[in-house]
């Protein structure tokens, strides 16, 4: 995401000064041929629903946006000083990239595109608070044969 | 976190796929996002992607053209004024929003739930000194207050994007920030709000409603970044 000369100084000093928490161990796995993989989306864009309960400021729970789902049907109620909604109101597939994904589909380049894809609030919260979150998610991708999962941040 | 694959991809914040309406590009970002699936060994791959975002094809052309959209009146001298300011910067803007409209589509409604003029009025509650303003809705300050702030800005930014000529994403918001009068209620609110009682405010005013390099500009007395406690 952006490259740091890319912001303002001030930006780029709190950037830089934040602390990470250790993430132990080492995730990898190996797996099938992409072009046989069941690929979801999992965005931190704050999308859901219109009408649907919008994101609070600091929220660990996410939403559950269906793959057939109309693009206009969706809203985002991330905020940010950084960036505005106009990209995303144009084109939803900016921060959710879910029209890329069929398109990658019809060409083979995956096996198949996930029935359910999910949201949740980026910002806010540190990786051992949203823990509880993500390991509900991973049996609900599971739950869908789902065996690859393409994470968006905003 | 640390992700087994990671794309790490030069675009601006809020655009990890580059650019709107460019499902080329789009697309490519993706396919060298999962082809990280194949071809390598972990423990850790971590990839860049080579390419900017496109330009829209006017912008190559335009870029130089783009004008600040708004005439100001001068800096109003207290802030009860504020929110007449901005009143008339919007209906002054209006036109330009509605050009936007006709070229791209209508908006999606805002998220916060109240007008837009209203938000304004509360802004100018708070521009005030008024901690609790009286609202209707059943949302949290925090959380009408921050979508009510994202909608008008991005209603703003639509109607800037309704004037001839493209600016650049950085011009666009140096022009909110720096010379709007939106701009100047949003951050006098603020400035009540970093002495509010209420924690989650006080970390909204410090965080979430004015970008840290424009404090100096919009938050009299508070040139430099505060606490965010």
């Amino acid at each position: 995401m952006v490259r740091l000369a890319d912001i303002s100084e001030v930006e780029r000093a709190h950037l830089l000064a934040k602390e990470c928490a250790p993430f132990p161990g080492q995730p990898w796995v190996e797996g099938l041929p992409l072009s046989d993989r069941r690929v979801a989306l999992v965005t931190s864009a704050g999308l859901h629903r219109v009408g649907e309960q919008a994101f609070s400021l600091v929220d660990l729970s996410y939403r559950v946006i269906p793959s057939d789902l109309e693009a206009s049907d969706l809203t985002m109620t991330h905020s940010s000083v950084h960036f505005d909604r106009v990209g995303f109101r144009e084109d939803v597939n900016l921060v959710f990239p879910i029209d890329r994904l069929r398109e990658l589909e019809n060409e083979g380049v995956i096996g198949s595109v996930a029935d359910r894809h999910y949201s949740l609030m980026g910002a806010g919260w540190l990786p051992q608070q949203i823990e509880p979150t993500m390991r509900e998610l991973a049996r609900l991708l599971k739950e869908d044969d789902v065996d690859a999962v393409c994470l968006v941040p905003v | 976190m640390r992700l087994p694959r990671f794309l790490w991809v030069p675009f601006e914040l809020g655009r990890p796929f580059g650019a709107p309406n460019e499902p080329d590009f789009q697309r490519r970002v993706l396919r060298s996002a999962l082809e990280l699936f194949e071809g390598h060994s972990g423990p850790v791959v971590l990839a860049d992607f080579p390419d900017d975002a496109p330009l829209r094809t006017e912008d190559e052309s335009e870029q130089v053209g783009w004008a600040c959209p708004v005439v100001f009146d001068s800096v109003p001298e207290s802030r009860s004024k504020f929110v007449d300011e901005t009143l008339a910067e919007m209906s002054r803007l209006a036109p330009w929003h509605e050009v936007y409209v006709e070229a791209r589509g209508a908006p999606a409604p805002g998220a916060s739930g109240l007008l837009f003029a209203r938000v304004v009025e509360l802004l100018g509650e708070f521009a005030e000194g008024e901690l609790n303003p009286e609202v209707e809705s059943e949302k949290a300050t925090q959380e009408w207050l921050r979508l009510g702030c994202d909608d008008l800005r991005t209603w703003y930014m639509e109607a800037a994007q309704g004037q001839p000529g493209r600016a650049s994403s950085g011009d666009l918001r140096d022009w909110f920030w720096r010379k709007t009068a939106l701009a100047r209620l949003i951050g006098a609110a603020a400035e009540t709000l970093l002495d509010h009682p209420e924690p989650i405010l006080r970390m909204l005013a410090a965080r979430a409603l004015v970008p840290r390099e424009y404090f100096s500009v919009l938050l009299a007395g508070k040139g430099s970044m505060p606490s965010e406690n």
